[in-house]
């Protein structure tokens, strides 16, 4: 009965570790080779990494220095977001859930295209605040540059931060903040409490989301950012017209790297505010 | 205290403009006639309809997305249901951890699977095409197909199967008459939700789909140029796919949040 069963995840665990395991451990090796006249060639040694790290620190501190800000106001956008949409508006509560569904579908490549035409020169948010003459001169701070950045990362991951949160919050009863209330907690208290302990698994979850994605990007700082570039931007031509697979894998482990040991110190933070 | 409840309702207010307002706009620029996406908007019109319909590739990437969209929920719909079939009759404890392992291509950049898959196919031999496309899709669809069947499979009560079993039913029988149409709503909003998905992916898509194109890579490709306004509508058209197959499938899978 129980290898019925086994059987039944088997196509699953197929597909899993053909396309995925295998191809991520042969991905994982070639970073340990080296490219001579546009082959690979076997040859095991870690100077890839080298590469990677010492040649692309300035790359990646613009990456991490947009993406970790990011993570954090996602997250925290996204928590009281789900706890306006769980506590303070009743039964608009689902509307506004059912709001950041529609956005969580409404594609990623339009989302970005739809923040370029809002911020540029002579998209909605000038041409708006010229016609109302609010501004004389295009406001030019808000395309290709980092403020445009973080606008489009944070719409983009909002519904990613929003539904882990809610999730959690909904079992918080709200006679239990009430009677935090009466026992005289101040409102950031409850919002401390809900956010570091209550909802803990959601914004963990969010965070750990918002950080991996933003960090691994490169669409958006290409068609947002100018001339910005994230280490995604310097990956992805590795495997196009500069063909550099060893470097360029090289490159991705270096930065899941960096991403996970950002994610294990935000999780000892966590742990750290636990009381018990 | 009634001061507070209104800043509650007007943050909520603004968030929520916030979250809606570009896919609003995307849809609104897509029926009006200038050329730029901006205000104040004089005319509205179907001019971009007509121009996308009138464009060399616009069929063709439309036929791409369904065909992948498809393939890719009906393939992911048959393995991730056996999955959570099989799932919810073992351990919850390794049941979990079996569903957090195969989540892992979920949270990955998109960037870091699509080059994996590339030098993946490229090293083994495999042209690319459409059905590497569809193959690389089904590592995302497959977890959340797994997901939603898998929790209503625990809440199934296998009473029914068991009745039927005493009435003498055979295994299939009872499984063909009795578990599907009661999973069924479930499973094709399941199927529905990876059609979203599978539609609005852009790098996994760009990376291992070789010389092809789906309405994604089209858009990409007229957005490096220059903001044409045709963008809008295609958009809207990738919106709708998207929206209203997510849709239906949460109402189907009677999601609530």
């Amino acid at each position: 009965m129980i290898k019925k069963n086994y059987l039944l995840i088997t196509p699953a665990i197929a597909v899993f570790v053909f396309l995925f395991v295998f191809p991520f451990i042969y991905f994982f090796i070639i970073s340990l080779w080296k490219i001579k006249f546009y082959k690979l060639i076997k040859d095991y040694n870690l100077i890839n990494y080298n590469k990677a790290i010492f040649n692309y620190v300035e790359i990646f501190m613009t990456t991490y220095s947009v993406s970790i800000p990011v993570a954090i106001i996602t997250t925290i956008i996204g928590f009281y977001y789900s706890y306006l949409a769980r506590f303070k508006t009743g039964r608009y509560g689902l509307a506004m859930i059912f709001i950041a569904l529609i956005t969580l579908f409404g594609g990623y490549l339009m989302k970005i295209y739809a923040w370029k035409t809002i911020l540029g020169n002579e998209g909605v948010i000038n041409s708006i605040l010229i016609y109302f003459h609010i501004i004389k001169e295009p406001l030019t701070f808000l395309l290709y540059t980092k403020v445009g950045l973080v606008i489009t990362f944070v719409h983009f991951l909002l519904p990613f931060a929003i539904l882990p949160t809610y999730a959690s919050l909904r079992g918080v009863n709200a006679i239990e903040i009430d009677s935090m209330k009466d026992l005289g907690a101040k409102f950031y208290h409850i919002q401390f409490m809900l956010f570091f302990q209550r909802c803990r698994t959601g914004v963990l979850a969010s965070f750990v989301f918002c950080l991996l994605i933003v960090s691994g990007d490169f669409l958006t700082p290409f068609l947002i950012g100018g001339k910005i570039s994230f280490i995604g931007n310097m990956i992805a031509p590795k495997f196009g017209q500069f063909f550099d697979w060893p470097l360029g894998s090289a490159m991705s482990f270096t930065m899941l790297t960096f991403s996970i040991l950002i994610i294990v110190l935000v999780s000892y933070l966590f742990k750290w505010t636990d009381p018990k | 205290m009634k001061i507070q409840k209104n800043i509650s309702i007007i943050l909520a207010v603004i968030l929520s403009i916030f979250l809606i307002s570009p896919i609003f706009l995307v849809i609104l620029f897509a029926f009006t006639d200038r050329a730029i996406a901006s205000f104040p908007i004089y005319n509205f019109s179907f001019k971009w309809w007509i121009e996308i319909f009138n464009h060399r590739q616009f069929t063709s990437c439309l036929i791409n997305s369904i065909i992948i969209g498809v393939s890719v929920a009906l393939v992911s719909s048959v393995t991730g249901t056996m999955a959570a079939i099989g799932l919810s009759k073992i351990p919850t404890k390794s049941a979990s951890l079996i569903l957090a392992i195969i989540s892992i291509p979920i949270m990955l950049p998109p960037l870091v699977l699509g080059i994996t898959l590339l030098t993946f196919y490229v090293s083994v031999g495999m042209k690319l095409g459409l059905h590497t496309v569809i193959i690389s899709h089904l590592l995302f669809t497959q977890p959340f197909v797994i997901l939603i069947v898998y929790s209503r499979m625990i809440n199934f009560d296998y009473s029914v199967i068991d009745s039927a079993r005493d009435l003498g039913a055979s295994p299939l029988k009872a499984f063909l008459t009795i578990t599907i149409p009661i999973i069924q709503p479930v499973v094709i909003g399941a199927s529905l939700l990876a059609v979203a998905l599978s539609v609005d992916d852009f790098i996994i898509t760009f990376f291992t789909i070789g010389a092809g194109n789906t309405l994604p890579t089209l858009v990409f490709g007229m957005m490096r140029t220059s903001l044409k306004p045709e963008v809008n509508a295609i958009g809207t058209i990738i919106l709708f796919m998207t929206i209203s197959s997510s849709m239906i499938a949460l109402w189907l899978t009677k999601y609530r949040g």
